[in-house]
């Protein structure tokens, strides 16, 4: 029953804005995939991050989210030419990416304490091409356009890491991802490491919708922090899949 | 060495398109035909012979009298339209345009879009050939049919047979080649250069290494032009900076069509203001990449303007680039891989130090990875 009364509402639309104004994700051309061998590819439904498009991890707290923004980030500097780090004043430091193995002949980090500054930047760099862009923080609506089609047409990969995305940024996005601490992981009386789950909010590019639970383990020790890779492993859990319509 | 060469009409015939499918003769009266169409040559008319016996061979074609600054003007036009599309471009009034696709990755596709931006040009399908030379290119484009590609191999096996007339020599030379009874470019081949030498001079072993398809001839490489400017008189002198800020895009925008036309970019910005008071005030930059797009020249001027404070009202404002360079980066089409993607992401970076401090823009080299000091961790 409910299912013919969607399949009639899907037609009145169709009948009176186009047929173009309502499609099946899963009839949608997907963007080609960017496999970045983190959990995060199952649950985009086309194996890795799409190029082209905005993908956002949010959530509130220390919930694991720039742990995995900045797994994304190293392999993305193995991966590509230019992997950028858009700083919208979070003082973003390399530092923090050693653990990861990086390639930082690969990485540049722009520097944007004026929003104005950040979404200029995110453009410019999204239409010249470069391979992978970390937004640290949102960049302002007027932006979000022209970013999207020069990433469109460049096939930029970008990745935006905020708390809570606001209304424009989380439209632009063609993904997200909403991460939520469910524990801490002790051992021995010592915190190293939390548990999380990471839950697609929104998916544009495939139909399932799915969650995942991940466990993030801190270097720890005396050794020097480049000899311990933080692990970022993925708890089996049911996917839940879902068609979705866009 | 690939050369392509697409074979279309005289440039001079390509000023008045709507004369195509009619004979039609160019050149001055008591003097030489310059431009014949294909029309007009199954009467015998030629170029070079006398316009008085055209006119009695063909009578019923149009005459026109040449306009060579036309024609250069579109020869121009062809050759920065066709400039992305080789690294070497040479194009000449008689309608014949050489690309060296030597080392482009997607020659075909190079080829194809040649085609397409020639017909848009002239106004028809120019005849396509490809060759290890422009000679041995220029005479398979003549063999083809319009639109079509002839491809040569060897070309000492496609030359051989061809009339020996298609050499660059004048009238006399030719004769003279009849009378030793070399009539085919085989037959020219046959011999040594320092044979014909001794009969025709200079332009004999020329004609002797072209006959052997040895292609002794270079492309001239056309060049973008290196100075354009802009300027608005203004009927009463402005003091108004709004109305300065859109006169100066209105200038940005024609001096960026004009760029794009030509393939080039700004390496040098400089404006100037003429005043009421006769004096004249300005402000110049080099710019680290050349600005070849409205939005940019207009971002760099504007900013200008938008803080000038000038003495007095301004009768004329003038944007003048004296300084441009045939961009790499408007021969996009000719990069391979990421290589292209690696030049303008490296602008782009540029762009933006440029605009809002060297600082914006780290990349970090690791210095002292195990210092407490977040700041020496990295140079």
């Amino acid at each position: 029953m409910q299912e013919i009364a969607l399949d009639a509402a899907i037609n009145s639309i169709r009948i009176r804005f186009g047929s173009q104004a309502l499609t099946r994700a899963a009839e949608l051309p997907p963007p080609q995939p960017w496999p970045s061998r983190t959990p995060i590819d199952y649950l985009t439904g086309i194996g890795g991050l799409p190029h082209g498009r905005l993908t956002l991890l949010c959530g509130n707290g220390t919930c694991g989210k720039l742990t995995l923004a900045l797994l994304l980030l190293a392999g993305a500097t193995r991966e590509f030419a230019h992997a950028m780090v858009i700083d919208t004043g979070s003082g973003f430091d390399p530092w923090t990416l050693i653990p990861f193995y990086p390639e930082l002949s690969a990485l540049t980090v722009v520097r944007a304490p004026a929003l104005d500054l950040a979404g200029e930047a995110a453009i410019a760099l999204a239409r010249a091409g470069a391979g992978f862009i970390l937004l640290m923080g949102e960049i302002p609506e007027h932006a979000l356009g022209p970013l999207e089609s020069g990433a469109s047409r460049s096939g930029t990969v970008i990745v935006g890491v905020v708390d809570a995305p606001g209304r424009a940024f989380a439209h632009a996005s063609s993904l997200s991802v909403g991460f939520s601490r469910t524990d801490w992981i002790w051992e021995r009386g010592q915190l190293v490491g939390l548990r999380t789950t990471a839950r697609c909010l929104k998916n544009r590019v495939a139909p399932p919708l799915g969650e995942t639970e991940l466990e993030i383990r801190y270097p720890l020790g005396a050794r020097p922090l480049s000899d311990h890779p933080v692990q970022v492993a993925e708890v089996p859990r049911e996917l839940m899949c879902e068609s979705a319509v866009v | 060495m690939r050369i392509c060469c697409g074979l279309t009409n005289h440039l001079e015939l390509a000023r008045r398109p709507d004369l195509y499918g009619n004979p039609v003769v160019v050149g001055n009266w008591e003097d030489h035909v310059v431009a014949v169409s294909e029309e007009a040559l199954p009467f015998g008319v030629t170029p070079g012979m006398a316009l008085r016996q055209a006119e009695h061979l063909c009578p019923q074609a149009t005459f026109l009298p040449p306009d060579p600054e036309s024609a250069a003007h579109l020869r121009e036009l062809i050759s920065s339209a066709l400039y992305d599309l080789a690294p070497t471009v040479e194009v000449r009034v008689e309608g014949v345009a050489w690309l060296d696709v030597n080392g482009v990755v997607s020659a075909g596709e190079s080829i194809r879009e040649a085609r397409r931006r020639l017909r848009t040009a002239i106004g028809r399908e120019p005849r396509l050939g490809i060759g290890p030379g422009p000679f041995s290119a220029r005479l398979a484009a003549a063999r083809a049919r319009p639109g079509r590609l002839l491809q040569v191999d060897k070309a000492k096996t496609f030359l051989a047979p061809l009339s020996s007339h298609e050499l660059p020599l004048d009238a006399e030379q030719l004769e003279r080649l009849d009378l030793l009874g070399l009539r085919t470019l085989g037959a020219v081949a046959a011999i040594g250069p320092r044979e014909l030498e001794s009969q025709l001079g200079r332009d004999g072993r020329h004609a002797v290494l072209l006959a052997r398809g040895l292609e002794p001839d270079q492309l001239t490489p056309w060049r973008p032009p290196l100075f354009t400017s802009a300027h608005r008189q203004f009927e009463e002198p402005v003091e108004n900076r709004e109305a300065m800020l859109f006169v100066a895009r209105a200038l940005c925008s024609d001096l960026a069509e004009e760029l794009g036309l030509r393939g080039a970019g700004a390496k040098l910005v400089r404006v100037r203001l003429q005043l009421e008071s006769a004096q004249h005030e300005q402000r110049e930059t080099v710019v680290r990449h050349p600005l070849s797009s409205a939005a940019e020249l207009f971002g760099l001027i504007g900013s200008w303007i938008k803080e000038w404070q000038p003495r007095a009202p301004i009768t004329e404002l003038w944007i003048e680039l004296p300084v441009l360079e045939g961009a790499g980066r408007r021969q996009l089409r000719l990069w391979a891989g990421g290589d292209g993607t690696s030049e303008e992401v490296i602008a782009a970076l540029e762009r933006l130090q440029e605009r809002w401090g060297d600082q914006v823009v780290h990349k970090p080299r690791p210095a002292l990875l195990s210092s407490p000091l977040p700041s020496q961790r990295f140079a």
